[in-house]
């Protein structure tokens, strides 16, 4: 039993590898580029302005909402994006715990309409209530999160 | 392995235990606790990289863009490593058994679907891939009518594969987070409960309005 488990501990470590070097690593170098890129250009100030009153009612700077956008793509980008923006001291540890559980709610779900939706059959006449849960459980999560921080 | 099966026999308590072992070492409950029980702490057993030139990491100082983002990235390969690690260790001692064991008769209060259901759900918070195979199974079996794999299905979609995407991309957040680590966590399950009962209402009304016209 004792090697079993051994073996089933570097099974699992194994999978972190992969999961890291081939889906978080990735993402969040992009991540972390796009950042830099929506900085230098200044986009990121403008999309800030624009979604700050929105963006303010979940109690985050208006920069927070490129932290959904990226993770609406993929949640390691997601991830990526709130680390970024946690290091330029756009984010701190408030915003990024409002975040985190909005991160995974309404993340990757192109990639996961086809690996769920598709594979489980259902029927596409319903995929846009589907999309619309996902957002709208990241946006309730948000506001529930503001009471923990 | 059919889910039948694995109901009827009766699970060895060990698969209980590992189970809340599991969550006590993810929670960070045991953080500073002496003696062994503070070994049973994730970020205490992820441990720290060693300092450079006294005050920094490997990360260094004033980094950014790509090249930050990929020694930030490498950072976090030894903590997905050792979360999936013990992951894996629960599921072989049957930990994710034991939790769907105590989830069956939850089933059908909480989210309206079978408790022949609770495998493929357990399942799909480990891998979305399993879940949704498992549930086109349990729907081509006649285990789940089109309604209920519909209103599942709005539970697998919202944070997909929950605790293993949370485990590994997550542990990327934890540094930065100010609240318990598992509390976003519990917050995600519980608004993934929440909007598959909305599913049930959106289709209970769409079925009435049809029938309306």
């Amino acid at each position: 039993m004792p090697g079993n488990l051994y073996s089933a501990f570097v099974e699992g470590t194994v999978k972190g590898w992969k999961v890291a070097t081939q889906n978080m690593l990735p993402n969040v170098v992009i991540a972390f580029a796009l950042i830099t890129m929506l900085q230098t250009s200044g986009l990121l100030d403008g999309l800030g302005r624009v979604c700050a009153p929105v963006m303010a009612a979940f109690g985050l700077p208006g920069e927070a909402v490129t932290v959904l956008i990226s993770t609406w793509f993929s949640a390691g980008g997601g991830v990526g994006a709130a680390a970024g923006l946690y290091s330029h001291g756009i984010l701190n540890s408030a915003h990024v715990s409002i975040l985190m559980p909005a991160i995974f709610l309404m993340g990757a779900q192109i990639q996961y309409a086809g690996r769920i939706l598709g594979v489980a059959g259902i029927n596409p006449r319903h995929y846009p209530v589907l999309y619309g849960i996902g957002i709208l459980n990241a946006a309730l999560a948000m506001l529930t999160m503001r009471f923990f921080v | 392995m059919s889910d039948s099966c694995v109901s009827r026999r009766p699970l060895p308590l060990s698969a209980y235990a590992a189970l809340i072992v599991t969550i006590v070492f993810f929670s960070g409950a045991l953080a500073g606790a002496p003696g062994i029980l503070g070994s049973l702490d994730f970020t205490t057993v992820s441990g720290s990289f060693g300092k450079i030139a006294g005050d920094f990491t490997f990360l260094g100082k004033g980094g950014g863009g790509a090249r930050y983002g990929f020694l930030f990235a490498l950072s976090l390969v030894p903590g997905i490593m050792l979360a999936l690690g013990v992951v894996e260790v629960a599921e072989r001692m049957q930990a994710l058994h034991a939790a769907q064991k105590l989830l069956t008769p939850l089933m059908k209060p909480l989210l309206g679907l079978p408790g022949s259901a609770g495998l493929a759900l357990i399942s799909s918070l480990q891998s979305s891939d399993a879940g949704a195979a498992m549930t086109k199974d349990l729907h081509d079996k006649g285990l789940l009518s089109e309604k209920e794999k519909t209103v599942f299905a709005a539970f697998q979609f919202s944070s997909a594969s929950s605790v293993t995407v949370y485990l590994s991309m997550g542990v990327a957040l934890f540094p930065f987070l100010c609240v318990p680590h598992l509390l976003p966590l519990g917050v995600i399950l519980f608004y993934k409960i929440a909007g598959t009962n909305l599913m049930r209402l959106y289709l209970h009304f769409a079925k009435r309005n049809r029938e309306a016209l």
